[in-house]
C-alpha cells in the first residue's frame, strides 16, 4: 500500500477511490492579499512548468550530490502538500469518473508551455470538482474555456487518450484534494519529465507493474512505443519485449496495446522489492 | 556543460503564436512562461508570454532554436566556449 493510501485511503482500496478526497471547502471568502500572494508564488508560471530552477540543475552540473539532495527533498516536500500526481491504469481512472462529478475537459498548460500548443488541439486534461465551476474567474488557466462531461463522455474521452498512447493521471491540489486528472506524456509533461529526468517524484508510481508472458510475446513490438518512461525496450536477441519493472511506472498502456494479451499488470505490493518502489 | 540561453523579450514578442523554437528543439529545453502572474477574469496578453531555456541540462547547443528564431532573439552560450 503507498503512503497516500494509508493515509487518506481511510477503508478504500486506493485513495484515489476515497470520495471524501473529492471534495473540499471551496466556496470561502478568500482574503485579496491571500490571493495576490497565491498567484506571486506560482513558480511554475513564471518557470515554464519547471518543478526545479537553474539551482538544480548547476548542483547536478558540479556534482554537488549534498545540494542536489537537498533541493530535491524540498522541492518533493512542496509538491507532495501542495500539487503531485500518482500513475492510474485506464480502468482506475475509469473508476474515478464514476466517483467524481462534474468532469470538465480543459486545456493542458504543460503541453502550451512545452510547445504553446493552440487550446483546440490541446484539450486533454480532465478537471474534477465543483472547483471546475469557477472557471470562468480564470481565463488564463481555462484557456479555450471547459467542456463538462457526462460520465459516459468522460470514459469515451479516456478510451480515446489512451489509445493515442497517453498515460492516466491523478493529481492534487493542495493534497489530499485530488482535482485533475490528466492525461501526459514525455516529454510535455512536466511531472513526467521531472521524475524521469530528474528523478524528483512529483510524479508516483501506480499500484500495479507490468509483466511480459514471453510464451505469448510474439515480438511485434506495437507496445514499445507506448511506454512513456524508458521501462520497455525490444531484445533483437529474443525476439520480444522487454520491461524494466523497476523502472515501470504500472501506467498499463503496454498493455492495453498487445493483441496477443501478453502483457498482464501484477501488483506491486505483491512483488516484495517492488513494493516501496514509488 | 550547462549553457546560457538568453531571449530578448523586446524581440519576442508573441511566443504563443510564433512557437517555432519550442518545436525546433531537439531535446525540448526550451518553456513557455508569462512574466506577470495569472490574473482573475482576464486572460494573459500576448506580450507578457516569454520564452526561457528551462531544461537546460539537455542542450547539445546544436543552435536550432538560434537560426530558426525570425526576431534573432535567442542567443546560447557555453562559458568554455564553442557554440556562439
Amino acid at each position: 500500500m503507498c503512503e497516500w493510501c494509508e493515509k487518506y485511503g481511510d477503508g478504500y482500496e486506493r485513495w484515489y477511490f476515497n470520495p471524501a478526497n473529492y471534495a473540499r471547502r471551496l466556496y470561502k471568502i478568500r482574503k485579496e492579499e491571500a490571493e495576490a500572494l497565491g498567484a506571486e508564488a506560482d513558480p511554475q508560471a513564471a518557470g515554464g512548468m519547471a518543478f526545479v530552477g537553474h539551482d538544480f540543475l548547476e548542483a547536478r552540473e558540479r556534482g554537488d550530490v549534498a545540494t542536489v539532495e537537498q533541493i530535491k527533498q524540498q522541492v518533493e516536500g512542496i509538491s507532495w502538500i501542495t500539487h503531485f500526481g500518482q500513475v492510474l491504469t485506464l480502468e482506475e481512472a475509469l473508476k474515478i469518473v464514476d466517483i467524481m462529478y462534474p468532469i470538465g475537459l480543459m486545456t493542458c498548460a504543460c503541453r502550451r508551455s512545452m510547445q504553446g500548443l493552440p487550446d483546440e488541439e490541446n484539450f486533454t486534461c480532465m478537471g474534477m470538482g465543483t472547483g471546475m465551476y469557477k472557471w470562468e474567474r480564470w481565463p488564463d488557466t481555462y484557456r479555450g474555456g471547459v467542456h463538462f462531461l457526462t460520465p459516459d463522455e468522460s470514459k469515451e474521452v479516456l478510451a480515446k487518450l489512451n489509445k493515442r498512447g497517453l498515460v492516466h493521471t491523478v493529481f492534487t491540489f493542495g493534497t489530499p484534494y485530488l482535482a485533475g486528472l490528466c492525461n501526459c506524456d514525455y516529454p510535455d509533461c512536466s511531472a513526467i519529465r521531472t521524475v524521469v529526468d530528474l528523478g524528483i517524484r512529483v510524479l508516483w508510481k501506480g499500484h500495479y507493474v507490468a509483466k511480459i508472458d514471453p510464451e505469448l510475446c510474439n515480438g511485434c513490438a506495437s507496445c514499445v512505443h507506448r511506454c512513456q518512461f524508458r521501462a520497455l525496450s525490444f531484445s533483437p536477441s529474443k525476439n520480444k519485449a522487454i520491461i524494466d519493472q523497476f523502472q515501470c511506472f504500472g501506467c498499463g498502456l503496454c498493455a492495453t496495446e498487445c493483441d496477443q494479451d501478453a502483457i498482464t499488470l501484477v501488483e506491486r505490493a505483491n512483488l516484495p522489492a517492488l513494493a516501496n518502489v514509488w | 556543460m550547462l549553457p546560457t540561453v538568453t531571449v530578448d523579450d523586446q524581440k519576442c514578442a508573441d511566443p504563443l503564436s510564433c512557437r517555432k523554437c519550442l518545436l525546433i528543439c531537439p531535446t525540448h529545453v526550451l518553456g513557455l512562461g508569462t512574466d506577470v502572474p495569472i490574473k482573475k477574469f482576464r486572460e494573459t496578453d500576448p506580450e507578457h508570454f516569454i520564452v526561457r531555456g528551462v531544461r537546460v541540462d539537455k542542450c547539445t547547443g546544436c543552435l536550432d532554436c538560434v537560426k530558426v528564431c525570425p526576431q534573432n532573439a535567442i542567443q546560447v552560450s557555453f562559458s568554455g566556449g564553442g557554440a556562439r
